[in-house]
């Protein structure tokens, strides 16, 4: 689970032109003296702090019910948070979305398995994947990891703080460490990588094949600076290099309409979602970035009635876990975020092999909606 | 003013009556439902609405655009409570005006109005909210057992009087079917204006959805379409094949939350069922509140867990056997408000616009128009045992199909987000972030 990075903490005490154009008209008037400004950005904080706590909460709540085994997402919930219990909708998807990103990671992890990896998490918030990949290491002979996280400031204190206080992760951490396995998490604002001279990541080997995660992170980003971020790794990084991207896709039907406007008015802006609003531009997305030896993306409704992603016996695992009344909300909601792939080198093209993600017929009636 | 007008002004106002008030008004809906049959006999005309759960000013939008209480005659197909904001006061007003109006308005229950269920979507968590004890939660909880299963509508004319309202749009009136013709079908939008109407008889009909363009967002955008491709294609396909000759003739419509079970081949043993609990996990009165049409042959699994999916050849057999003109079912959210399947032989209704505030989709209300040479043709409350003998059926062809009545939708949007007050404490987790 990403959190949102806090793009207005960054702008405090900065005079001269605010970022007005893309933000979806929630101006600030040019005259207003700094306590103000200053409040209204702590205000701004203080909803972006809730919605990553929505992510870790949903986590919680699918762990809860039987969807996910993850005995660490406890670990990192906010102090004293009572499991919530979430709509039936909410922990399916939370389910497939991280089923599918595992999917991903585990098959990468898996090939070639004596070659060392490296996996850069953009905007990992209380993310636990290293610690559940770990826990899977020996029995799935995965390679060895340098496992990057990058988030910013207020979020990386956060979880360094949660990994030192649990001895249960920093015993993990420690034992990972014996086995080859080095988590290493980073203060970083990703805007910065943009700059003429970007601060160094330390410990990140540009030699090893390396898959780059944003889990609903780059969306936050202007179009532009997501796509330099992107550009950032493809350029610094010589070798193999995957992505694995989960998004949210089609602002332009009536469910997307209202998605787009319930989120702007908690002050949650999806930048990057105009321009990569369907699969195909997803895909398109993908190639012009540099990962273009290989691009794929489905629908999470396509991926949870796919076997290659879901198997026939964990839908049914996953079905008797609830009732799910809502099975029309679902198809909406599950079709309007996406999990998206793509490539340079051949090494992926054979760890991603068979997960079919090549455009559809059923993607014909996005292309009316742009 | 009686208490019982006081409360229902008070609820109309969104503001939750106190508990003894909630306690005796449960008491008197349900001495007064008790007495009512599974399948409650209803007199054309009605209008018929679908889903409402907890969307408190979306109600009083239907209300507004379909008429008020008592001058309307309203039949709720159920799921009145849970995900909205306002279970309590939509359910509390509804039963309200029951009490007060018990021969202007018919509740009938849907699978949300269950124990079960409502500790999962949401109308426990608002009783506890507002009461701070589970008491109101537990006194509505044993009105929903009492609820009817069904509704007969008896009486409504295949000739739908055309409304004397203006076209939405002026261009599109010149396409449309003359006065002078026989209207099975008009979609009204919420100011009363003409979107299309469509004649019985031509070959040529277009499905409506079309023309609900005109109200919000595009019909074809590809949420809808990615709705299950067993639901087919959205809007009506009005029937051709119905006897245009022989006006005011229909059969009776069924009206039930969900849809058929295999275990119910007549409406007489709807009638036979034992009712009033819980909502079973399977049976024949769990599939009647869970099931859903679906584009298959015969009966299939539900992805929902309960109930069953059943395809046209189920539908048309059963509204054949028991002399029905169609079956007029909501519980599946549609985006367009409403959508006609299997030749019009069944029509789901959804009155929830803008879905749990985040699915922008309409709703609409459906009008039966009252057939004048049947009317008072059956009493309210316990519905005659034993409509459906075969004999007369006999005489009809092999699964002909009866002459649907004229039906008049009014699609309409949500109240206006300044109007509603919405909670400050608002849901969390609507999106994946």
């Amino acid at each position: 689970m990403a959190s949102i990075p806090n793009l207005n903490s960054l702008r405090t005490g900065r005079r001269g032109p605010r970022l007005r154009g893309g933000r979806g008209g929630r101006a600030i008037p040019e005259n207003d003296d700094s306590s103000h400004v200053e409040a209204a950005e702590a205000g701004r904080d203080k909803v972006i702090q809730q919605t990553d706590n929505d992510a870790s909460s949903s986590r919680l709540s699918a762990v809860a019910l039987g969807y996910l085994d993850d005995p660490y997402a406890p670990v990192f919930a906010a102090q004293g948070e009572q499991v919530v219990r979430r709509y039936p909708i909410i922990n399916r998807g939370t389910y497939v979305r991280t089923t599918a990103i595992d999917n991903l990671v585990k098959r990468f992890l898996q090939h070639d398995p004596n070659q060392r990896k490296q996996i850069v998490s953009l905007g990992a918030g209380s993310d636990t994947r290293f610690w559940r990949l770990w826990t899977d290491a020996a029995s799935a002979s995965f390679a060895e990891v340098e496992y990057h996280e990058l988030d910013f400031e207020a979020n990386v204190n956060q979880k360094r703080a949660s990994t030192r206080q649990s001895l249960f992760i920093s015993d993990m951490t420690q034992k990972a460490e014996k086995g080859g396995w080095r988590y290493h998490l980073h203060a970083l604002d990703l805007r910065n990588l943009t700059n003429k001279s970007p601060p160094p990541i330390p410990n990140l080997d540009p030699e090893l094949p390396t898959l780059i995660l944003s889990e609903c992170c780059l969306c936050y980003l202007p179009p532009d600076t997501a796509t330099s971020v992107l550009q950032y790794f493809t350029m610094n990084l010589k070798g193999l290099l995957g992505l694995a991207l989960y998004e949210p896709i089609r602002p332009l039907d009536a469910f997307g309409k209202t998605m787009v406007s319930n989120l702007a008015s908690r002050g949650i802006h999806l930048q990057t979602l105009q321009r990569y609003g369907t699969l195909e531009a997803q895909r398109q997305r993908l190639r012009l970035a540099g990962f273009n030896d290989g691009q794929g993306v489905r629908d999470v409704s396509q991926m949870y009635a796919s076997e290659t992603w879901v198997s026939r016996a964990e839908r049914v695992r996953v079905e008797r876990l609830e009732w799910l009344d809502e099975v029309e909300e679902w198809q909406l909601l599950a079709s309007h975020y996406c999990v998206a792939w793509g490539w340079r080198g051949q090494g992926f093209g054979e760890a991603w092999q068979g997960l079919e993600g090549s455009r559809t017929s059923s993607e014909d009636r996005d292309d009316g909606l742009g | 003013m009686s208490d019982l007008d006081k409360a229902i002004a008070q609820l109309r106002a969104c503001r939750p009556i106190p508990e003894i008030q909630v306690r005796e008004l449960c008491y008197k809906a349900r001495e007064l439902l008790m007495e009512e049959g599974n399948v409650v006999s209803v007199d054309a005309p009605v209008t018929i609405c679908g889903d409402i759960h907890g969307q408190f000013h979306d109600l009083m939008e239907l209300f507004r655009v379909g008429g008020d209480v008592p001058d309307t005659n309203y039949l709720f197909m159920g799921d009145f409570v849970d995900r909205g904001f306002y279970s309590l006061e939509s359910f509390l007003l509804l039963l309200c005006l029951k009490v007060r109006y018990p021969d202007r308005i018919t509740l009938i229950r849907g699978n949300h109005e269950s124990r079960q269920i409502t500790t999962v979507y949401g109308f426990y968590d608002e009783c506890m909210r507002k009461y701070g004890s589970a008491n109101v939660w537990r006194y509505c909880c044993e009105v929903f057992d009492y609820l009817a299963l069904g509704a007969l509508v008896m009486g409504a004319a295949t000739e739908l009087q055309p409304s004397e309202a203006a076209f939405a749009d002026a261009n599109s009136q010149a396409t449309m079917p003359s006065d002078t013709e026989d209207i099975e079908i008009e979609i009204l939008n919420a100011a009363g204006q003409v979107l299309s109407r469509f004649p019985r008889n031509r070959n040529q009909q277009k499905p409506p959805q079309q023309d609900t363009s005109q109200l919000s967002d595009p019909p074809n955008s590809p949420a809808q379409d990615q709705t299950p491709a067993r639901n087919g294609a959205p809007g009506t396909g009005a029937t051709s094949s119905s006897k245009g000759s022989t006006p005011n003739s229909g059969g009776a419509v069924l009206c039930v939350h969900g849809g058929l079970s295999p275990l119910i081949d007549s409406i007489d043993k709807i009638r036979l069922l034992d009712r009033k609990q819980e909502v079973p996990h399977e049976g024949a009165m769990c599939d009647l509140l869970w099931s859903d049409p679906d584009e298959i042959d015969g009966w299939g699994l539900s992805p929902r867990g309960a109930g069953f999916l059943f395809g046209a050849d189920i539908v048309k057999c059963f509204n054949h056997k028991n002399d029905l003109s169609l079956i007029c079912r909501a519980h599946q959210l549609v985006m367009e408000g409403f959508k006609e399947m299997f030749d019009s032989t069944i029509v789901t209704v959804w009155s929830a616009p803008n879905y749990c505030y985040r699915c922008g989709n309409v709703a609409a209300i459906l009008e039966l128009g009252e057939d004048g040479s049947n009317a008072g043709y059956a009493p309210r409350s316990n519905g005659e045992v034993g409509r459906s003998h075969g004999g007369v059926l006999a005489e009809r062809g092999a699964m002909e199909q009866r002459a649907g009545p004229g039906r008049r939708y009014r699609v309409f949007d949500a109240a206006p987000q300044d109007g509603r007050g919405m909670p400050a404490k608002k849901p969390v987790a609507d999106y994946f972030l």
